[in-house]
């Protein structure tokens, strides 16, 4: 490697900084632009980065490691607790069945309004896409009233299973049920939003072609819509599975309804992280169910990033 | 039936439809119905029946001045850390994404990854963590307990990102800097102006983020005199007859709550966020679009 | 194998007043090559999607060997479609992209297979045949696009626009093989083009259209030597047939200051105006006494022949604005041609005088043509 000397290069300032870290490469298209003024620019994110989002990463990590009882104590702790696997046992069914059926009836929906005239289809997204507006807090206590048989406009459907009352309805074994329909009830419309765009994206000349090649409107759906909208099914998955680990409102709405017998305060893992740290004082078992959860939604996040070739980083 | 096959799928189809129509869209006509009726007009009435105004105005009424004008006081707070966060966020995060998109430094391709892999990683993941620093740093009760992390939006940066790169040919950038502007004249006069479609969408998404939010600010306020509308609504299910009545014996002084004025406190809640979902459902998809590659 | 009649059909974009195509009349023989031409706009490419089924059909009908396929589906008509971005399915390889119809169609997996090897043995595209489209040159897609319409053996074959992706030296390369395959194969083929010169070297016969209306329908050297009206003269050749503005009088014609003598008569009587055409082949450089002044704009040098763009001496211009800023355009030998700015004087040849309305731009014929 040589760093070329100012007598055997005119203008040495700028090969010298073109030489070292940058020998070899192509002219970068932004040459001209100064080095330091993109630092001014993402100065401020990058402070707000390394506070908010490294900085807790770190100290979370520092807390669930270090306690009095040792190296690693807490994790143990956690993993002990007898609350720590139900509560993860909990989150997986929820997120079975509410990922299994909102891909399934995203996916499906979104290609029946597919083959609807442009304005139908538009009403329909639309109604679909309302109760997203909806945060957590308040999607829940919608819901509260839709389960209660009393008041509900569902309340057939609820006798027909059999719950006349509201803590019938609740029981513990219904919850991930119950949270599985609230997610999807909020998420489905912006996803169908989304699925419909993808589909919208598809060269009008493919589905023609289709149309000449015998398909009719299943069998394009199939053969051609699916496969080229995969990405993006994929993409809605491994984000609500993120999401899903993370789950916290819902209980804890639902929780206060206090006829909510064994809607516990530790339903979920994060529910179980804030109860520990805000009932017992213990940071560090609250610290060590976070990181845990933090590694799973980071592992999610990096492998959809680098292994998925669905977001561009240059 | 001797219907011919195609029109047989498509009535199946539109029933399909029309089902979950009733599913998405029926609870929202009940709770916009709710506080015109009183609860036991609720129990015993149609869900679609309309109340009477005089009923709305009473709910409304009752709901505002609940225990000193709390929902008030909530509104305030929700408009405080709302905005308060967006401003953060988009004063952050366009000149970032300006700043990766269009200017070469050492990290920067890192910083893209870090912040596309903070993006996708679900953010109630920080929550708790968040929760065990400000609370080290002696923030926490303030305002910017939840003003900062609501102005930490890497999502908006992204966004940001995408668009500068996509919609600023290099060119224009490269006559400005041969004319003499220095690097931040050529963000100030060149590329602002053009911002204007991303610094809605950005402040769009920030604040609705930031106005739903509930486990943030339930973890970080303590008094109710601080918490946002969505923490708030929390509390009033406790105040709810209907679910709570173990709280209410005899010769309690808690005003009591029924149905309806829940209702109402909910509609209080999500109204503007329902009015900016109503005029942005285009920003959603190209938000969520951008920057995925075509094949 | 099939014969295609439109009949009367057209086709009027809602809330537009003038039709796209506007009660077209056209027979394609069985196993002819019918190339519609023209500029855009004209409808030949909605012609084309009419007949596929891809667009709504107001007024007439279209038929295919004699049955009415208004009514169909595309895919009930038997017909294939090669689109001018070729349309290939991006994640499938070339094999399932050539083979999906026949998929469709509930052929079994042998035939289709042998069918696709078969097809793509013709176009030479055998070594692609795992390949996805991404990983295919422009050329490449192409052949698959057709590959995938002869596999089918169609009734009949609709080409739009195929070669207008692909650079020049391979368009001239492919159009030839276009052409041989079709005649081996024998089908029916529609094939649209903006491209007069691609009309012309591959149409059996070729339909001109202008604003929806078939202008001229014809083989190539009857559209070039006996067009119907001022459009298609001026359409058809290149470089085009000058159009000139000029008034009848006894003997000939009056173009600019010059009167051109006509020795086998005008077909109009004397003071109408009328459009002369003449080909640039038909004009010579004659001696200064016999010819139409008009002074050299510029010398076009071709290799084999060369082309004299002159305006002519205080010419009110050429007929129609087809010519370039009313330059009259002549062949030439290369050996003789003048130089810029030089005075020539330009020759008719006899009987090349073509005669049209000044107005509609019709032909009008002297008696016996």
């Amino acid at each position: 490697m040589t760093v070329p000397s100012a007598a055997a290069v005119p203008d040495g300032r700028a090969s010298a900084r073109r030489g070292n870290w940058a020998a070899g490469k192509r002219e970068h298209p932004l040459a001209g632009s100064s080095r330091t003024a993109g630092y001014f620019f993402v100065a401020i994110y990058v402070a707000l980065l390394a506070l908010l989002g490294i900085a807790p990463v770190v100290y979370a990590i520092y807390l669930a490691l270090s306690n009095s009882g040792g190296f690693g104590s807490s994790f143990v702790n956690a993993f002990n607790d007898y609350r720590f696997l139900p509560a993860f046992e909990h989150i997986l069914e929820f997120m079975g069945l509410w990922l299994v059926s909102q891909t399934i009836l995203v996916v499906g929906l979104t290609l029946m309004l597919h083959n609807l005239a442009q304005r139908v289809g538009a009403v329909f997204r639309f109604l679909f896409y309302i109760p997203g507006a909806l945060a957590g807090a308040a999607s829940v206590i919608v819901w509260l009233f839709m389960l209660d048989p009393s008041a509900s406009p569902f309340a057939f459907v609820l006798h027909w299973f059999g719950y006349a009352q509201f803590n019938n309805t609740i029981a513990p074994g219904n919850l991930p049920a119950i949270f599985a329909i609230m997610a999807f009830w909020t998420g489905a419309g912006g996803w169908i939003v989304v699925m419909y765009g993808a589909l919208n994206n598809i060269p009008h000349e493919l589905l023609e072609s289709a149309q000449i090649d015998g398909a009719n409107a299943f069998k394009t759906a199939l053969f051609i819509k699916l496969p080229l909208i995969r990405k993006w099914v994929v993409y809605m998955l491994v984000l609500s599975f993120a999401g899903g680990t993370q789950l916290f409102v819902e209980p804890t709405v639902l929780g206060s309804a206090a006829l909510g017998v064994g809607v516990s305060k530790y339903w979920s893992p994060n529910q179980l992280a804030w109860f520990v740290a805000s009932q017992y004082d213990n940071f560090n078992e609250a610290a060590a169910i976070s990181v845990v959860l933090l590694v799973l939604g980071l592992a999610i996040a990096a492998v959809l990033v680098w292994r998925g070739r669905l977001f561009e980083a240059e | 039936m001797a219907l011919p096959r195609r029109h047989a799928i498509q009535v199946v189809a539109l029933v399909i439809l029309l089902f979950f129509t009733a599913f998405f869209f029926v609870p929202m006509i009940w709770l916009f119905l709710a506080p015109t009726k009183t609860d036991g007009q609720l129990l015993t009435q149609s869900p679609f029946a309309f109340g009477s105004f005089h009923t709305l105005a009473q709910t409304f009424h009752r709901v505002v001045t609940y225990s000193g004008h709390s929902v008030l006081t909530w509104l305030k707070n929700s408009a405080i850390y709302s905005f308060g966060g967006t401003a953060l966020a988009v004063v952050a995060a366009i000149p970032a994404g300006y700043g990766l998109a269009l200017t070469q430094f050492i990290g920067r391709r890192l910083l893209l990854s870090i912040t596309l892999v903070v993006m996708i990683m679900p953010a109630t993941a920080l929550v708790l963590p968040l929760f065990l620093e400000i609370n080290k740093l002696g923030l926490y009760g303030t305002i910017w307990s939840l003003i900062l992390p609501f102005g930490f939006f890497p999502f908006g940066v992204y966004l940001a990102y995408i668009y500068f790169s996509s919609t600023i040919p290099r060119d224009l950038l490269a006559a400005a800097r041969i004319d003499g502007a220095g690097e931040w004249a050529v963000f100030r006069y060149i590329a602002l102006p053009l911002a204007r479609p991303i610094v809605s969408l950005v402040g769009f998404f920030a604040f609705v983020a930031s106005w739903n939010n509930f486990f943030l600010p339930f973890v970080m306020t303590y008094d109710s005199s601080q918490y946002p509308l969505q923490v708030g609504l929390q509390q009033l299910i406790g105040s709810t007859a209907s679910f709570n009545p173990a709280n209410f014996s005899a010769g309690s002084s808690i005003v009591v709550l029924h149905r309806p004025d829940l209702a109402m406190a909910v509609i209080v809640a999500i109204a503007p966020v329902l009015i900016v979902f109503l005029f942005a459902q285009r920003a959603l998809v190209s938000g969520m679009l951008a920057g995925a590659t075509k094949e | 194998m099939a014969t295609v009649t439109f009949d009367g059909a057209t086709r009027i974009y809602p809330k537009t007043e003038q039709a796209a195509v506007d009660a077209l009349d056209l027979e394609v023989d069985d196993g002819e090559l019918l190339v519609l031409v023209g500029p855009s706009g004209c409808g030949k490419t909605t012609t084309l999607r009419m007949l596929a089924g891809l667009e709504h059909v107001d007024e007439g009908s279209i038929r295919i060997d004699g049955k009415d396929v208004v009514d169909l589906a595309p895919r009930d008509r038997d017909i294939a479609m090669v689109f001018q971005n070729y349309a290939l399915y991006p994640h499938m390889n070339v094999a399932q992209n050539m083979g999906f119809a026949l998929r469709m169609a509930g052929v079994a997996k042998a035939e289709i297979d042998e069918r696709v090897r078969a097809a793509a043995k013709i176009l030479e595209i055998e070594g692609y045949l795992e390949r996805k489209p991404r990983q295919l040159s422009g050329g490449q897609r192409q052949r698959v696009a057709m590959g995938r319409a002869i596999v089918r053996q169609p009734r009949v074959f609709l080409m739009d626009e195929p070669l207008s992706n692909l650079d020049a030296k391979l368009r001239v390369a492919t159009r030839a093989e276009i052409a041989a395959l079709q005649r081996n194969l024998g089908v029916t083929t529609l094939y649209v083009t903006h491209d007069q010169v691609e009309a012309m070297t591959m149409g059996d016969r070729v339909a001109v259209m202008k604003d929806g209306l078939l202008q001229q329908c014809d083989t190539p050297r009857v559209l070039y030597e006996d067009p119907v009206n001022a459009f298609v003269a001026g359409f058809i050749g290149s470089p085009p047939m000058n159009l000139v503005a000029g008034v009848v009088e006894s003997g000939g014609v009056r173009l600019g200051s010059t009167l051109l003598r006509v020795a086998d008569g005008v077909p109009s009587p004397p003071g109408a105006a009328v459009t002369v055409g003449l080909r640039p082949e038909s004009l010579f450089l004659a001696p200064a006494a016999e010819g139409i002044p008009a002074t050299v704009s510029i010398v076009e040098e071709l290799g084999a022949e060369a082309f004299v763009y002159a305006q002519l001496v205080s010419a009110t211009g050429a007929g129609n604005g087809l010519n370039v800023k009313g330059n009259i355009i002549a062949r030439v030998e290369p050996s003789t041609a003048p130089r810029n700015g030089e005075v020539i004087h330009l020759g008719v040849k006899e009987g090349s005088l073509l005669f049209f309305d000044a107005e509609s731009g019709d032909r009008i014929r002297r008696r016996g043509e």
